[in-house]
């Protein structure tokens, strides 16, 4: 935390890490050159070079890309330059990837300073031509049904009662009460993965070793993901509160909030929060004289979305790049300093004290239809009122959209990503759907990161899947092959596709690219990069048949086939005929991998959730939908048809 | 003294083996007998689990690297099956697509271990995108008199940055950038030449590609300081 923490005031200060600044602090604390360029080449936040003063980033992901339309990054270039009499020096403008204001796309940031509106209205920003806004938290903070205090003096309620309970056996009794009321709650992590949290804690108070950390997620940066923004704002003392009980639980010692730099008025909101429960005695040695101390430190993350990945998280706070670790081991044995670690994300920890307080029945008759608990979600894309709304689990999407004001410009709904950018997309005739773990999962796609994007109908549904795709390849931290080669192959191909050259096989060549990428990628990152355009191939088999070219696969790989021959060149690498047997070997490959990516569920994804979601019934309902309309749609079923034959194998 | 490690016996490809607690079932294997292919493990460094050449199936949702992953007892692996060899068949293909035409180590000395994979699975071409010769092309760097470095034969396998580091202490490469632009790097991404290498040798001992290889050998930098 230290070496970061000390290249982020660097970068604040001189708005630059230069060369010499490194080669002093390598001295200064012995580290090598070499970490140190890693660190400074990984992370976002950091440049080599000073830039100009008015640092401007655009958001390029899909929420602001159906706001902001194609090109929309340009059209802010152009307008700053305009602006100001040609090329504008003073201003530099980058495209980046969510900044978590999905809720206001088209948006930006100037200076780390969101706004949004038009490419002309940012670029006003931009220049300084318009005064940019307040980056204040609420003076009021908005109510919220997951708050069990009516009054700031009530605050930490469920805490108080815990330290106080009386000498080491009832405490200890305490602590079993905590794990089994969260587990009778049915409480999941909310980052994504769903995993329950009442066996998270469970597990990492009885895995031995110290110093012992909690750490809370604060990084969601998935597009179409805000929900943790507005509960750091607005709740950011339920969120303290749970990760003091968390470690009381399972004996820790320190606290890391782990926040990401972009959401700079929650900071402000964050640090008061923490003032406050120090002040209040929550915080420090000896917290109320029960002789258990804690304290919690606020990190800033230098950036990229793979940091919300747990162990890419802990290798941040470690000073290391941060790419994921191959798990197991989990954080809850081997976290912070290879130290058990509770790992929970903004929601899940806001969540803990009410359960305390309400108890687990209560918690569990919040939900609808079976469902238990309340969910924040991030509401997005194509609806009348985007933003974040706290509802009962379980509520569907069409239940959702109409507490949003229904689809933009009273058009009809087309399709629906419920669980953030990595979730599949489902057709609009999937709407009476719960937003629920195992119903969405059931439906062929996740509730993820909680966060639904609304798609309306006359939308080009290839294109957004392709920027999804993009923003994988963007936040690749490059570590593994698949991954950081895959992801970057799968786009360039389906550039081409949207250019209107599609190679030969293209559809079949991404499905088995995304089975080798999803069996054998580190982290989820990489698991789920091609599931966006893969899930709009299996359930709008006509929309991608259009772009994407057939996905008849004829005889073995024809792509192979053709490819070959261009690389004739390379022929010293084989003299053996390419046999019959191979290509029977590509085939089993192509058609076994994805029957296993389906018929398993995941037993532990990363924190952040890209689950990878079998889409049988899904691309067997669109199968048929496709059937009815064209014969081009008819000629493009016979791949989703043929995986679905290798399924029903199993 | 220390307790005798526990010992855990576990299936691979139907075998029995017995192994100490925290052997890896790429060990494992390799002691019964097994080969399992790795391009960025090597025995004498620390595994990494980048290359996911090794994949094996374990019976989980997804495959698990062999070179880091620890033995259970009872553990069933498969280390060949077509599924397994399909995926394996796709990364080779993937790093072929990025690979220049000429390897100086295998005009060497036959030993790419890369194009030794892409031979064994007799892969003839891939249908991926070309990436040599592209805007994202990596280049060459024969600032060093010693070992010339070709970027764009480098598949990021990590075991010159742990050679340097861990084995030698030389602490000079290092990994930078991220994502498809990332590359090995020299102290503050210098040229070799200009780094504070030592010239010592085991980056290029160690490299399994065309990436990192005797000057000697490739005439790559002859004729053009």
């Amino acid at each position: 935390m230290e070496l970061l923490t000390r290249l982020m005031e660097l970068q604040e200060h001189h708005g630059a890490v230069t060369d010499e600044m490194l080669r002093a602090l390598s001295k200064e604390r012995g580290v090598p050159l070499y970490r140190l360029e890693g660190l400074r080449s990984f992370y976002p936040v950091f440049r080599a070079q000073p830039g100009p003063k008015r640092q401007v980033k655009v958001c390029r992901d899909i929420c602001c890309h159906m706001q902001g339309g194609a090109g929309f990054v340009e059209r802010v270039r152009r307008a700053v330059g305009r602006d100001a009499g040609g090329r504008n020096p003073r201003v530099q403008i980058e495209a980046v990837s969510c900044i978590g204001r999905c809720d206001s796309a088209p948006a930006a940031t100037v200076n780390d300073i969101p706004v949004h509106g038009t490419a002309q209205e940012i670029a006003a920003f931009a220049s300084g031509a318009k005064p940019l806004p307040g980056n204040e938290p609420a003076a009021a903070p908005r109510r919220w049904p997951t708050d069990p205090y009516p009054a700031p003096a009530e605050r930490y309620g469920a805490l108080t009662r815990l330290l106080r309970g009386g000498d080491a056996a009832t405490a200890e009794r305490g602590r079993d009460q905590v794990i089994a009321t969260l587990k009778a709650a049915g409480l999941r992590g909310m980052g994504g993965a769903g995993f329950p949290a009442g066996t998270k804690w469970e597990a990492t108070r009885a895995a031995p070793g110290a110093v012992k950390s909690v750490v809370c997620n604060a990084d969601e940066s998935e597009p179409g993901t805000f929900k943790d923004r507005l509960i750091l704002e607005d709740l950011p003392h339920l969120v303290i509160e749970a990760m003091i009980i968390g470690a009381w639980v399972v004996g820790a010692e320190q606290g890391v909030i782990y926040l990401r730099h972009e959401y700079g008025r929650e900071r402000k909101a964050v640090e008061r929060a923490l003032a406050e429960a120090r002040a209040r005695g929550m915080l420090g040695k000896n917290l109320l004289g029960s002789g258990f101390s804690f304290d919690v430190r606020l990190f800033i993350s230098p950036g990229s979305y793979i940091m919300g990945e747990e162990t890419a998280l802990l290798e941040a706070l470690e000073d290391k790049r941060g790419e994921p670790r191959n798990k197991p081991p989990f954080p809850t044995t081997h976290g912070l300093n290879a130290r058990p670690t509770l790992m929970n994300n903004v929601e899940t920890f806001a969540a803990v004290p009410i359960i305390l307080e309400r108890g687990a029945d209560w918690w569990a008759a919040q939900g609808l239809r079976g469902c238990k608990g309340l969910k924040f979600l991030a509401v997005s894309g194509d609806v009348g009122k985007p933003g974040v709304v706290c509802v009962p689990l379980g509520t569907s999407v069409q239940e959702l959209l109409d507490l949003c004001d229904g689809v933009a410009g009273g058009k009809a709904l087309y399709a629906f990503a419920p669980g953030g950018a990595s979730s599949n997309f489902l057709p609009a005739a999937k709407r009476d759907v719960a937003l629920d773990f195992a119903a969405l999962q059931q439906a062929g796609s996740m509730l993820g990161s909680g966060a639904v994007i609304y798609v309306a109908a006359g939308r080009d549904l290839v294109e957004l899947g392709a920027n999804v795709v993009r923003f994988f390849r963007n936040e690749s931290c490059g570590k593994c092959v698949p991954c950081r080669v895959g992801s970057e192959k799968a786009v360039e191909m389906i550039e081409e596709a949207l250019r209107g050259q599609p190679r030969p096989g293209l559809i079949p060549l991404l499905q088995e690219l995304g089975s080798t990428m999803t069996q054998t990628s580190i982290c989820g990152l990489g698991q789920v990069a091609l599931q966006p355009i893969l899930s709009v191939i299996a359930n709008f088999p006509a929309d991608a048949a259009g772009r994407l070219g057939p996905s008849r696969v004829k005889t073995g790989a024809p792509a192979r086939k053709q490819t070959a021959t261009k690389h004739a060149a390379r022929k010293r690498m084989a003299k053996g005929q390419p046999a019959k047997k191979q290509i029977a070997k590509r085939r089993a490959a192509a058609t076994h991998a994805p029957r296993r990516a389906a018929a398993k569920q995941p037993a532990r994804p990363m924190a952040k959730a890209r689950r990878v979601a079998g889409s049988r019934a899904a691309s067997r309902g669109a199968a048929q939908r496709a059937k009815k309309t064209s014969r081009a749609a008819r000629r493009t079923h016979a791949a989703p048809r043929a995986i679905r034959r290798a399924r029903s194998r199993s | 003294m220390a307790d005798a490690p526990r010992l855990i016996t576990l299936t691979i490809d139907g075998k029995r083996v017995t192994v100490p607690q925290g052997t890896t079932i790429w060990e494992a294997a390799r002691r019964a007998g097994i080969e399992i292919p790795v391009l960025c493990h090597n025995p004498r460094l620390r595994p990494v689990g980048v290359c996911r050449m090794c994949v094996v199936d374990v019976g989980e949702r997804v495959l698990a690297a062999a070179c880091v992953r620890q033995c259970a007892p009872d553990q069933k692996v498969v280390t060949r099956s077509a599924q397994v060899e399909g995926h394996r068949r796709m990364l080779t293909q993937l790093l072929l697509s990025d690979y220049p035409r000429e390897s100086v180590r295998d005009r060497a000395t036959g030993e790419d271990e890369l194009l030794n994979l892409a031979r064994g699975y007799r892969i003839r071409g891939t249908p991926f995108p070309d990436g040599t010769g592209q805007p994202t092309a990596r280049g060459t760097d024969t600032s060093s008199p010693v070992i010339a470095v070709d970027h764009q034969a480098c598949i990021l396998c990590d075991r010159c940055i742990r050679a340097c580091d861990e084995l030698q202490n030389n602490d000079v490469i290092g990994r930078t950038s991220r994502g498809y632009g990332a590359r090995i790097a020299f102290d503050l991404n210098a040229p070799m030449g200009e780094s504070t290498c030592v010239s010592c040798g085991e980056c290029m001992a160690v490299c399994p590609t065309g990436a990192l290889t005797n000057k000697a050998w490739s005439g790559l930098g002859a004729g053009k300081a």
